[in-house]
């Protein structure tokens, strides 16, 4: 049989019998969708934590901070002692100071961040508006990057933040005196800065500028931290182990992303074993519609077989017939579980909107995700056929044709 | 000499081997059946002879015994590739018709060349030349179900042959239709084993279609009880000296087609101790008595085909005995035309005639027929009898008893032999003018 006439045959009970094939469909529709909106569930959760820390080289990075009081302190001679390893790419330093920032009259406390462009590249710091310190930035004096949360001080709305770029702001850096003494020495930076790009960084105040600009104003002797790029993933590890040995305390981001995928992979399973469980049941209806039509086909199974239709013509006549409606079945519930998932999410940013808190994707569903659903729910209608179909096939042509 | 092309040799088939309802279907048949051939399989209900032809289908597998087709034994092959044999060796048609109801009427034709890959160009052309010809091209597209039962079966029929088979097998084709679409699916079939030179098996049990074979199977209790062959076809199963000789049985059985080799040898010994005509006169009598008792000849028409000499399909009997049956059978026509006027005038007096009148003609009548004089009581007797006779206040043996008793008590006084005379004829008159009808 040809496919083209297989198709136009099993896809006859859309007319002979439209109400029971559509509610089948639906059926089968809800299965999918509860799997659908579940496991979108587990990938949005995902997706929220993993978006904000996985950047580019921010993976093949290690980021090395001090111990505290005890443990050896991050200096320059510390940042070249660690590029000399082979394993490493490239080192860069960020020091930190706290300062006082004023805008238009208002002025509020952050710190003051100090890097190199390598840095931002390798922390995987990014900008939610305006432009990140590119390679050739190093040099920079003029501009800096704000945390969100630094609008705020100057009662910025989040949705004003984008034209907060291309304003202008001064600083005062507050500097620990050197003597040991508990007193705090104001450096005033007697220029304004730009603001080049706001940072997603959420709930830190914080202002970046590079680092030699920053050394302008104040000698630079102990870094916060030093953000590590190793060559490979292999190497990680190696590179980690030594620079624990030193003293200092590692952390990689790499682990972090790998543990959050392991915890996430858990929930989805678990998810996706409670939509996998109304699936079965949706299966096992279906399953059941399947054997009540072959039932009712018996007569016609063995008109067919008696005219010439071969075992298989009348299995694949069968198992056609469950693909399509487990497909439709599979369409229908993609169609269902993004639409709620969407809902969701459209609520939740008008709830976040009103409320001023940070809008977040709650459900996602990836492309390939949905077109895995559509076959996989194909293969539950291909399951749910196999057996009626394998039974009409082995029918004996008369009992059929005889069977009232 | 040609071989046979269906050859059943020993066939058994048992339902439900080995358990407490086991049937045997089909018991040690031997049949061969010839290409071309027009073979009808005859029996009662539950003879075995549907099992003989899903047999020879395919659907039914032999017990014990072989069955070849075109030589070849079709149940060595596993269903899958039976099919394969099927499709281009048989087509089928069943009594119930059995169209698909969610295809159009071009479907369900083309379907079977559906199962073997043809394009939908060179199938729709084939199904709707098929429709053409056998008068359903017009409702092609409509589903089965608005179509008639005679419209489905030639629907039918046309998917039989879509495939162009060797064989078209038919299970009661004509069970579940009237008699004029029964009429014109029989001539398609009969068109296709004449015309197309195919071979056709049938199942039936009407016995007036035996005459379209070229030979019968007689069947009962899953045997074959005796093969029939029509002497008005010319025979494709070469016939070897002597064993088909064209018996008066051979006749008898397609008169009494359910009756017992014994009962028809009984019919042939009766027929000759008390009738002076063959079966096949009596068979041209009844005939040209049919179409004069309907009017459609006139009593010079009816004389001349009673003169006629059998070859040239008359009766062949002398011109004073047929002159004789004329008159007959004008008189009882005559007299039976009185009753029906008598019945129908029996809630409103005539116009023209009144019952009485009727009566008293029906009364003056069988007199004059039998030559009985009467006087004016056993006159009025009469005409009450007669009245009472046409209007079933009495019947046959009371008429008979009447006709015996004194003229007092309201009879006529004749005796046994006249008055068995006088009935047995009134009733041939009763019979002629009564109108038989189930209302």
């Amino acid at each position: 049989m040809r496919v083209q006439d297989l198709a136009q045959l099993s896809t006859r009970m859309f007319k002979t019998n439209p109400l029971r094939t559509w509610l089948t469909i639906l059926g089968m529709g809800v299965g999918t969708a509860a799997v659908v909106v579940l496991v979108g569930l587990g990938f949005g959760l995902q997706q929220i934590i993993l978006e904000q820390i996985v950047f580019g080289d921010s993976l093949l990075s290690l980021g090395v901070s001090s111990t505290g009081a005890t443990g050896p302190k991050l200096t320059p001679e510390t940042v070249q002692r660690i590029e000399q390893n082979e394993a490493v790419v490239d080192a860069a330093p960020l020091a930190r100071f706290n300062a006082l920032i004023t805008y238009n009259g208002l002025t509020g406390k952050v710190a003051v961040q100090g890097v190199e462009p390598p840095y931002l590249s390798f922390a995987g710091v990014t900008a939610t508006y305006g432009e990140v310190f590119g390679p050739d930035d190093l040099d920079d004096t003029t501009s800096v990057m704000l945390s969100p949360a630094t609008l705020k001080l100057f009662g910025i709305a989040d949705e004003d933040a984008e034209s907060f770029v291309g304003e202008r702001v001064v600083f005062r850096l507050l500097v620990e005196a050197d003597d040991g003494s508990e007193d705090v020495n104001e450096i005033l930076i007697d220029k304004q800065y730009i603001v080049r790009g706001i940072t997603k960084e959420a709930g830190v105040l914080n202002a970046m500028m590079m680092l030699p600009e920053l050394r302008n104003y104040v000698g630079i002797e102990e870094y916060e931290r030093i953000q590590v790029n190793v060559i490979d993933n292999e190497n990680l590890p190696l590179v980690e182990e030594a620079l624990i040995e030193q003293g200092f305390r590692v952390t990689a981001l790499s682990k972090t992303v790998e543990q959050a995928s392991q915890i996430f992979q858990g929930i989805q399973a678990v998810l996706a074993t409670f939509g996998g469980i109304a699936l079965i049941v949706s299966a096992i209806g279906m399953f059941n519609t399947m054997t009540v039509t072959l039932l009712e086909r018996t007569k016609e199974i063995g008109i067919m077989r008696t005219i010439g239709a071969s075992p298989n013509d009348v299995k694949y006549l069968f198992v056609s017939e469950s693909i399509v409606v487990g497909f439709l079945g599979g369409v229908t519930g993609i169609l269902m579980g993004v639409t709620f998932g969407l809902a969701i999410n459209l609520f939740l940013n008008i709830v976040a909107g009103q409320f001023g808190g940070q809008a977040v994707s709650l459900f996602s569903f990836p492309l390939d995700f949905l077109a895995f659903i559509a076959i996989f729910s194909a293969g539950v209608g291909y399951l749910t056929g196999i057996f009626p179909a394998r039974r009409a096939s082995s029918l004996n042509p008369l009992d059929a044709i005889r069977y009232e | 000499m040609a071989k046979p092309f269906i050859v059943a040799r020993d066939l058994s088939i048992i339902y439900n081997k080995g358990k407490s309802n086991e049937f045997k279907a089909l018991t040690g048949v031997n049949t061969d059946i010839y290409e071309g051939e027009y073979i009808i399989l005859f029996g009662p209900s539950g003879c075995g002879k549907s099992t003989l032809m899903y047999s020879i289908q395919g659907s039914l597998p032999p017990g014990e015994g072989t069955l070849l087709v075109k030589g070849d034994d079709v149940y060595s092959y596993p269903p899958s590739e039976r099919v394969y044999f099927q499709r281009y060796m048989m087509g089928i048609i069943f009594q119930s018709f059995n169209l698909i109801g969610s295809l159009s009427v071009l479907d369900n034709v083309a379907l079977p060349m559906i199962f073997c890959n043809a394009d939908r160009s060179t199938r729709e052309r084939r199904a709707q030349s098929l429709l053409d010809r056998f008068g359903v091209g017009h409702v092609s597209h409509k589903i089965p179900a608005m179509l008639s039962g005679g419209q489905q079966q030639r629907v039918s029929v046309a998917r039989s042959m879509v495939n162009d088979p060797k064989i078209l097998l038919a299970d009661e084709p004509t069970g579940n239709l009237d008699s004029v679409s029964t009429q014109q699916v029989m001539d398609k079939i009969d068109e296709i084993n004449t015309f197309d030179r195919r071979t056709i098996i049938m199942v039936s049990h009407n016995a007036a279609h035996l005459s379209y074979a070229h030979r019968v199977y007689y069947l009962k209790d899953g045997r074959i009880m005796r093969e029939v062959v029509n002497p008005q076809r010319k025979q494709i199963k070469p016939v070897r000296e002597g064993e088909t000789i064209v018996t008066e049985l051979e006749q008898l059985a397609r008169l009494y087609p359910y009756d017992s080799v014994e009962t028809w040898r009984v019919k042939s010994m009766v027929n000759f101790l008390t009738q002076d005509y063959t079966f096949d006169q009596i068979g041209r009598l009844e005939h040209s008595v049919d179409l004069f008792l309907q009017g459609r000849i006139d009593r010079d028409s009816f004389i001349k085909s009673l003169i006629l000499p059998m070859e040239r399909g008359g009766v062949e009997v002398t011109e004073k005995v047929a002159r004789h049956m004329t008159s007959v059978v004008e008189k009882v026509i005559d007299t039976a035309d009185d009753i029906r006027r008598f019945r129908a005038h029996k809630d409103n007096d005539a116009i023209f005639f009144t019952q009485d009148k009727l009566a008293d003609r029906m009364q003056e009548h069988l007199a004059r027929e039998h030559r009985i004089k009467m006087s004016k009581q056993q006159e009025a007797n009469m005409t009450e009898l007669i009245a009472d006779r046409v209007t079933g206040v009495v019947d046959q043996t009371a008429l008979n008893e009447r006709l015996m008793q004194g003229v007092r008590s309201k009879g006529l006084g004749l005796s046994e032999a006249e008055a068995d005379d006088m009935t047995r004829y009134f009733e041939k008159v009763i019979a002629q003018g009564v109108d038989v009808s189930y209302k």
